[in-house]
């Protein structure tokens, strides 16, 4: 039997998508019909998104059945040279860094400290970590150092200038 | 015809000055800066430029968002041709045969030929969107909720079939979570809230600027950093100047590249990536050289760069006459129209026929700025492609989160463009079309309204949306699309044909 890529994702996601669309229709279900107010039932809130949610859940089982049957619960097969994990568990950690860098920003600095402070922490923090070797000497690391301090700074003072003075927003 | 050319000189006249054209060519070298730098897509440069420009009068505006679009799916053809990697998803079809080319020392080469095929592609789908959109107005005045109601399921069934290659379910799923996300939030008849679970901020709905920047900024941030860095394919450039006599040669690629180009732009949704990979296989179907294709093939070069470009204008004709846009960036700016207080649909030609025009004159000075610029700064652009990623991306994050944030400042809208970024990226991941996703966030609001409009007109009754003309080709393409993709009659249709064999 040939497996799809992602065949076992496509089986858990048809399953996701068929209980939220269950759960959509379910809530549309519950919306007020107002017929306290004489509306046409036609009209109703619950109408078009109970259809999408009949729609959603039908897509979900479609997905999850074709996955089953190309094999979802067969061996999945990988494959990859040495080179090739190395890579992929090097991107991981580069992908893993840059989301919780990006969620503390968003969420914990923004909105509590003044931004063009959160935005320079954020941009030297964020330059330094990913371009940090452990093998570079004293002179590569300073100006690597004075490259993120630069960048930082000019991150922190032109982007709240040009919002704040020039296109008039309060910022966060 | 006459009126047409009266609309058509008198929408000059409004660009005539000093200060449109400053705001053309800064406009148009962000674009393309935007475009050249992996990550950076033209969706999500004219969605944070729209935060920008929020201040400016209209025109002013929308001029500027223009020249950013046309500016950015050009400039993705630098990344594509220097470092194999499209700066935008228009230009995936270009690194096919742009990077070997510049591996064999031809960048300049390539690089021109990308420029004049791009002019050649936007003026071929301006013409197109000069003539069409007025004619496609005036058909949209016969469209009722029924055939709203179609135009919606339409959109999003052949944007997710087409945007998918291989697995149109997906691009299903997306669109249809697109049209269901566009259900959160106060509904437009009676006011009743839906899914917003008593928490006050969801009773506006999900905007769609944060969601585009989430979906086409933040995620594309994360796919950046998770991927290998690139490098340069070259240092040196050669002759940049593109030869006539290669155009000349290729004159029946690049007029058939412009017509398909434009073609899928008009379809709701699909836009400038798909309309260069059929012009590309279009292209390799009918050359004389088949072999180059893939290879450095110029003529191959020619056929994407010029799809995509003249998807552009094909994409803006049903955002102006129909609010439905024709490609993620088209969304973008439709909603950047609504933000600034101008009516795309299909009143448009009788309240504010100049603004068609105008919109013509608007990607016309874009191409040319272009051009000109393209071809002007191949250094500088080479040097900004330089610029390493790590020092970059936080940089573009932070506008992506500053940008939404800039239109309603609400802190709200930070977080949902970081929740559009997560599912974005996962969904990409899992193979999944964002521009079905888009478009279904955009048709949403017309497909809620519209069903339950027609409803009450019938009475309940269902057959008028089968039997009016306009709803019946609706229904009946949109049926066929499905049938289509399901693979056991794609098989019997193949053995029927006997394209299994081929």
């Amino acid at each position: 039997m040939q497996t799809r890529p992602l065949v076992r994702a496509d089986l858990v996601t048809g399953a996701i998508l068929a209980a939220f669309g269950l759960a959509a229709v379910a809530e549309s279900y519950g919306m007020p019909r107002l017929a306290e107010r004489n509306i046409n039932p036609w009209t109703a809130p619950g109408v078009v998104p109970g259809m999408l949610g009949v729609i959603i859940a039908l897509l979900g089982v479609i997905l999850a059945s074709r996955s089953l049957f190309a094999g979802a619960f067969h061996p999945q097969p990988v494959a990859l040279s040495p080179e090739d994990a190395a890579e992929q568990r090097a991107g991981r950690w580069r992908l893993g860094m840059c989301s919780l860098l990006c969620f503390i920003y968003a969420v914990v600095l923004v909105g509590h400290i003044p931004f063009w402070l959160a935005t320079g922490i954020f941009v030297l923090i964020f330059i330094i970590v990913f371009e940090w070797q452990a093998n570079d000497e004293q002179p590569v690391r300073m100006r690597k150092l004075a490259f993120a301090g630069g960048i930082a700074l000019l991150a922190a003072t032109i982007i709240p200038y040009a919002f704040q003075n020039l296109f008039l927003v309060r910022l966060p | 015809m006459l009126d047409g050319l009266f609309h058509l000189f008198s929408a000059f006249e409004t660009f005539a000055n000093f200060n449109s054209l400053f705001n053309v060519l800064w406009a148009t070298f962000v674009g393309i800066v935007i475009g050249a730098l992996p990550g950076l897509t033209a969706t999500m440069g004219v969605a944070l430029l729209t935060t920008l420009t929020y201040k400016m009068g209209p025109d002013q505006a929308i001029l500027s968002l223009i020249c950013c679009y046309v500016g950015a799916i050009y400039g993705g053809s630098r990344s594509a041709i220097l470092l194999n990697i499209p700066g935008t998803p228009a230009n995936a079809a270009t690194t096919l045969d742009g990077f070997p080319l510049a591996k064999q020392g031809k960048a300049g080469e390539a690089m021109g030929l990308a420029t004049s095929s791009s002019m050649i592609g936007t003026f071929i789908g301006v013409l197109f969107l000069a003539i069409i959109a007025p004619a496609l107005a005036e058909i949209a005045l016969d469209f009722q909720s029924y055939e709203y109601f179609w135009l919606a399921i339409f959109g999003v069934v052949i944007a997710g079939q087409m945007c998918s290659f291989d697995d149109a379910l997906k691009g299903w799923i997306a669109g249809f979570l697109g049209l269901f996300i566009a259900m959160i939030g106060q509904e437009g008849i009676h006011a009743e809230e839906r899914f917003t679970f008593g928490w006050s901020e969801l009773g506006g709905g999900i905007a769609l600027i944060p969601a585009l920047v989430g979906t086409f900024g933040v995620a594309e941030v994360l796919t950046v950093m998770r991927n290998r860095a690139a490098e340069l394919a070259t240092n040196v450039v050669d002759r940049v100047m593109p030869r006539w006599s290669d155009l000349w040669r290729y004159r029946r690629t690049v007029i058939r590249s412009g017509l398909i180009g434009t073609t899928v732009g008009i379809i709701p949704g699909v836009g400038e990536d798909i309309g260069a990979w059929i012009s590309y296989a279009a292209a390799r179907r009918a050359s004389k050289e088949k072999e180059l294709f893939t290879k450095g093939s110029r003529e191959g070069l020619c056929a994407a760069e010029t799809g995509n470009n003249a998807a552009i204008p094909g994409a803006i004709i049903p955002a102006l006459t129909l609010a439905v846009p024709g490609s993620a960036p088209a969304a973008v700016l439709l909603a950047a129209m609504l933000i600034h207080g101008l009516r795309p649909g299909p009143m448009i030609m009788i309240e504010s026929p100049d603004f068609v025009f105008q919109v013509v004159w608007m990607v016309v000075l874009a191409t040319l700025a272009m051009g000109i610029l393209g071809l002007a700064l191949v250094r500088p652009l080479l040097y900004i492609l330089r610029v390493p990623r790590e020092r970059l991306m936080p940089v573009v994050f932070v506008l992506c989160m500053i940008g939404p944030y800039a239109i309603t400042e609400r802190v709200f809208d930070i977080y949902v463009t970081l929740f559009f970024g997560v599912l974005g990226f996962i969904l990409r991941e899992m193979k999944y079309p964002m521009a079905p996703l888009v478009l279904g966030l955009i048709l949403g609001d017309i497909l809620d309204k519209n069903l339950r409009r027609a409803l009450v007109l019938s009475d309940g009754d269902f057959s008028p949306f089968f039997i009016r003309p306009i709803s019946a080709v609706l229904w009946v393409t949109t049926a066929l699309v499905i049938i289509a993709a399901i693979p056991a009659v794609q098989r019997a249709t193949a053995k029927l044909m006997g394209w299994d064999k081929a």
